[in-house]
């Protein structure tokens, strides 16, 4: 590789995003729109489905705009199930989650960013291999922690059972601790300038205080970030609610459209308007939050 | 003093003797049983289904909220539909594991079989039998026979562990416009004219391409027991250690599906779409559960001449076909939910409940005096010919076995039919391979 | 004793005293995210071990040792046979995404990272698809890729192409060109069925812009001098890339590659949605069995030793990639 011959002056310009230029603009667009096509176009399917009566929607071939506009269906949708219900859980067990996830990964974050204690590393390490373990390993145990313990068995040992089972609980405690939010403040509490922590411990402030005033309000982004990027996980989560749940009443509302598609059947318009629905309000929250995403992304550590 | 110690001895001997003798039908002191106990406040249940999509599920849902307001004693039932049978069935396992049954699951007898093996299903016997909450003898006679025997299980004694609950069967959809409009008479009767019928109403274009099929099968392990028993088989031997449908029969029906599909007469098609090809003409045959009459009408753009029947046959004059359709099972809980589930299904199979779940849901009654309902035989003349068409063919169905472990023999025979479609195997490798494989989970679940 | 040496001590002492305070703030501070990862992750670790011991169908039966582990690995042939052809066909899924869609994410970052009209209104669109439910978005592809209503085979109609079975066809696509060409492919050469490449179309379209967030974020730390002193030596368009571009990309490159690995191994959702390990198990990874193994058959004691097996298999996988692949990660 050449040994760039300006090293003074590019040690103290600004970095300006900019590459080697391809030759043709025309070149670069095309590609770009085609990859734009194919990524947008379950979307744009989606919904011009929704919108369309069932002999249409079946038809062969398919026809790209709907010729005939039929909202109905989503009041159709709505009559078949519960559907307020479900949004009402996901909305609850969301937003519960994120809260208590916040709350905890924040106190945890800070501890290890800010504090200086003994185990610091130990703890950290152990932090860094719950990171590193798949679910799978962890689901059945999980789910016969949510069991009921059976006539005879001993429901705190070897396994606790917490007879959680078909419950927003089971839903929820699982994923209060993140060890993904946790690295994630750490870095953004590690970027704190130390200035601020020593005129802080000048003025006799405290963790808590220092916390609470200063650090969480400037790390506003980051604290964005983490709760976009949690409510996601608890919006799009499937797997462990199916199993964990069974009734309505605290069914979620990716196990519902599951449900659905199942009752459905061939009749995909329904089905169409039905994901819709569900996928709308994760699509409306991303592009409102979009720069935090991105800066989140950025941010996670992975500087060369 | 022993002319008075004679009678009084007498006497105590008969109250001995009837006490032992139990309910008898001459028993004047009948001991009471868990069916007979009476429901002192209300009750509230669960009953879990598969029923996803209207008119079904809307009729269950009415039929549940009628017995709600009618039944005097309390007990009200919430329905909560928990997908489909496959995903009904994982729901209940997981929740026999969590300890949180739900007190009324309506099942297929296989999975019965399987949620028996932890022990969690009552008899039902004791209550059918109660004086004060049971059937009489001849409102057990007016079920039919064959619905009440699937529901035995001969693995745990020939208990009744469930109920016919939302029963049908396996038929044949003929389009009559389609076979009309490329020469064939009339519907066929046996095997040899269905082939003949299939390829007659098959088109191709110039290329050898197939523009219309004649036969669409959804590939099913129900269907294909219903098809080997059509041509004579059984579906299991008589001491129901191994299976049955891996004989001559079987590979006579593979032969056919490997001859169909490969001519490109045949398809397999995806999910439900069968039913909407065949509305639409695109079809002449398919071939599955009477239940899905509701389905392919709601999908007809204009009106079909459509017919439903018995399978074609080796034997037209001995029609044989499966009986479809799943049950209903109560599981433990306490007395008076058991007792408040069984009068549940009691209410649900009385002659104008049956008649009217027949007329919304399209599943047949259970009752043969229920053909007498006049609402009933008024609404098939009218709307739904062909439900009385499948009726008359009840009485040829028989029940697919109930033994634990039929649930993943039905697997290995979806992937069995898979291969031979496909191409992938012939039909005689696949069929004795998967007959092996069928016998090792018999063997592995006695 | 002076009076300055009484003071050190002192305020020795009161450090010592601070440290102690703030030693117990600490750990008052993490006995939250301690308590829910022990209680949630780390006893269930040991639990999931404890399960793979026992026959358990259904309740809880006997011990059995290493039985359950020895049943999947060879003792009992149904369930050894099942076990590595999943593991086959996972790290099969694997080898056919990962490349893909970081090769097709490295194209398009690079692409939009020069000064382009609309660059926000193409990000935004790339990143959507990964944060739709998969739930969701599969249904949509099992309709797109509908064998009779599906626009995809609308459009390979249109190049002569016969109407594909996707989901549903269990086929490998090397058997199916071969059959093309008229060529007789064997059936061990016959390659992942079309299904399976549908899985992974789906997989590539879900996490593309995920990753081209990452390398755009890696292009923008590559100082443009090292490029514009090459350019004064004449370096081309491709040497650019090839000695700048790439190596200056590798940390994020190795992420992506890790992290992209990782998820593709661990993948369930879309695999259950859009074929539920069919047709003829030809999808069904090593999660899929897991999934069938535990809650459909109900045998919860195996089910945990493939689990526990699974984790083995990815950590010893990452650890492989670290050891092999991090050595050539330049760093600036």
């Amino acid at each position: 590789m050449n040994t760039p011959q300006v090293l003074p002056r590019a040690i103290t310009r600004p970095m300006r995003p900019h590459l080697p230029a391809i030759t043709s603009t025309v070149f670069k667009h095309l590609v770009l729109i085609l990859v734009g096509i194919i990524v947008a176009y379950p979307f744009y399917f989606m919904v011009t489905s929704a919108f369309k009566e069932f002999f249409e929607a079946t038809q062969v071939p398919p026809t790209l705009f709907p010729t005939s506009w039929h909202p109905e269906n989503y009041a159709e949708v709505w009559s078949k199930q519960p559907w307020g219900r479900f949004f009402a859980n996901t909305f609850f067990i969301a937003g519960v989650t994120v809260f208590g996830e916040l709350v905890i990964a924040v106190l945890a974050a800070y501890a290890f960013a800010q504090m200086n204690f003994r185990g610091k590393n130990v703890l950290f390490a152990l932090f860094l291999a719950t990171y590193m373990m798949p679910a799978e390993a962890t689901l059945i145990p999980n789910f016969v922690m949510m069991t009921k313990a059976p006539p005879g068995v001993n429901p705190f040992f070897p396994i606790p059972r917490l007879n959680l089972y078909d419950t927003y609980a089971a839903q929820i405690l699982p994923f209060l601790a993140s060890a993904f939010s946790v690295f994630l403040l750490r870095q953004q509490f590690l970027a704190i300038p130390k200035e601020l922590r020593d005129a802080a411990v000048i003025d006799g402030a405290g963790h808590v205080r220092f916390l609470w005033s200063i650090a969480l309000p400037i790390s506003v982004p980051a604290l964005v970030t983490v709760a976009i990027l949690s409510f996601y996980g608890s919006w799009n989560s499937f797997l462990w609610p199916f199993i964990v749940t069974s009734s309505e009443a605290v069914r979620p509302i990716q196990v519902a459209l599951n449900a659905f598609s199942a009752e459905a059947g061939s009749h995909y318009h329904l089905l169409m308007a039905a994901a819709s629905l569900v996928v709308a309000p994760i699509v409306l929250l991303y592009l409102v939050g979009q720069r935090f995403l991105v800066q989140g992304v950025a941010r996670t550590g992975i500087r060369g | 003093m022993t002319k008075m110690r004679i009678p009084t001895l007498l006497a105590a001997l008969a109250l001995l003797l009837g006490a032992c003798a139990g309910a008898g039908p001459a028993a004047t002191a009948a001991p009471t049983t868990e069916a007979d106990i009476e429901i002192t406040g209300p009750v509230s249940l669960t009953l879990w289904h598969a029923l996803t999509s209207d008119p079904q599920k809307g009729a269950l849902e009415a039929a549940v909220k009628k017995f709600n307001e009618t039944n005097g004693k309390g007990i009200t039932i919430t329905p909560v539909v928990q997908g489909n049978y496959t995903q009904l069935y994982q729901k209940t396992l997981g929740a026999i594991q969590a300890g949180a049954l739900p007190e009324i699951v309506h099942a297929y007898e296989s999975q019965v079989a399987d949620y028996q093996k932890a022990d969690v299903v009552i008899d039902l016997e004791t209550y059918m039998n109660s004086k004060t909450n049971g059937l009489d003898k001849a409102s057990q006679d007016d079920i039919y026979k064959p619905y009440f025997d699937t529901n035995r299980f001969p693995q745990y004694g020939n208990k009744l562990l469930s109920f016919p609950f939302t029963k049908s069967l396996f038929v044949m959809y003929t389009n009559e416009d389609v076979l009309t409009s490329s020469g064939v008479t009339s519907t066929p009767k046996t095997w040899a004219e269905f082939e003949q019928a299939v390829m007659k109403t098959t088109q191709k274009d110039a290329s050898g391409k197939t523009t219309r099929y004649g036969w669409a099968q959804p590939l099913d392990a129900s269907n294909f027991n219903a098809q080997v028993m059509s041509m004579g088989g059984n579906v299991m031997s008589a001491d129901n250690k191994t299976v049955a449908w891996d004989g001559k029969e079987g590979l006579a029906v593979l032969q056919m599906y490997e001859r169909l599909w490969k001519g490109g007469y045949a398809y397999t098609p995806t999910g439900f779409d069968w039913q909407t090809d065949f509305a639409q003409s695109k079809l002449a045959f398919t071939m599955g559960s009477t239940s899905s009459r509701p389905f392919i009408a709601g999908a007809m753009k204009t009106p079909v001449k459509w017919n439903v029947g018995v399978p074609p046959q080796t034997d037209p004059a001995k029609p044989r076909t499966v009986m479809y359709g799943a049950n209903v099972a109560v599981l433990k809980s306490t007395p008076e939910k058991q007792l408040a589930s069984w009068l549940f299904v009691k209410w649900f199979s009385e002659q104008q409940q049956t008649a009217d779940w027949a007329t919304k849901s399209y599943y047949m009654p259970v009752r043969k005096a229920a053909a007498n309902d006049e609402v009933l035989k008024s609404y098939w003349s009218s709307k739904d010919p062909q439900g009385k068409q499948a009726f008359d063919v009840i009485s040829s169905s028989i029940p697919e076995p109930n033994v634990r472990g039929q649930q993943e023999i039905r697997d290995v025979i979806f992937d069995m039919l898979t291969k031979v479609t496909t191409g992938k195997a012939t039909p005689d490798a696949a069929l004795k391979d998967a007959g092996t494989k069928a016998n090792q989970i018999l063997k592995e679940n006695q | 004793m002076s009076g300055g040496a009484i003071a050190i001590t002192e305020r020795a002492a009161s450090r010592r005293r601070r440290g102690l305070i703030e030693n117990a703030q600490a750990y008052l501070f993490l006995v939250p995210a301690i308590a829910f990862l022990g209680l949630f992750k780390i006893l269930p670790a040991f639990y999931a071990i404890y399960i793979s011991f026992f026959r358990w169908d259904v309740i809880q039966g006997a011990f059995r040792g290493l039985d359950n582990y020895f049943d999947i690995l060879w003792q009992n042939t149904t369930r050894s046979q099942a076990f590595w052809q999943s593991l086959s066909t996972t790290f099969t899924y694997a080898a056919i995404t990962v490349p893909i869609e970081m090769g097709l994410a490295l194209v398009v970052a690079y692409v939009l990272f020069q000064k382009l009209a609309g660059r926000d209104l193409y990000r935004t669109i790339y990143y959507l698809p990964y944060v739709t439910s998969t739930v969701a978005a599969a249904s949509v592809f099992l309709w797109v890729f509908h064998p009779q209503y599906g626009i995809a085979n609308q459009l390979l109609g249109v190049f002569g192409i016969s109407a594909l079975r996707w989901y549903q066809e269990p086929d490998g696509v090397f058997q199916m060109l071969g059959n093309a060409a008229g060529l007789a492919v064997p059936d061990w050469a016959a390659g992942p069925s079309l299904a399976l490449i549908g899985v992974a179309i789906f997989s590539i379209w879900h996490f593309l812009g995920f990753q081209i967030l990452i390398f755009l974020g890696g292009l923008g730390n590559i100082p443009v001098e090292y490029y514009e002193a090459a350019k004064l030596d004449g370096a081309s368009q491709w040497q650019l890339f090839r000695r700048i571009t790439l190596p200056l990309l590798s940390p994020q490159i190795f992420f992506v590659f890790t992290i992209a690995s990782i998820a593709v191994l661990r993948a369930f959702n879309e695999i259950f949605v859009l074929t539920n390990g069919g047709p003829l198990d030809t999808t069904r990874t090593v999660t899929m069995l897991l999934f069938k193994t535990f809650f459909q058959q109900g045998q919860i004691g195996l089910g945990s030793a493939m689990g526990v097996l699974l984790t083995l298999i990815i950590l010893a996988f990452t650890l492989i990639q670290f050891r092999v692949l991090e050595r050539r990660v330049t760093y600036t």
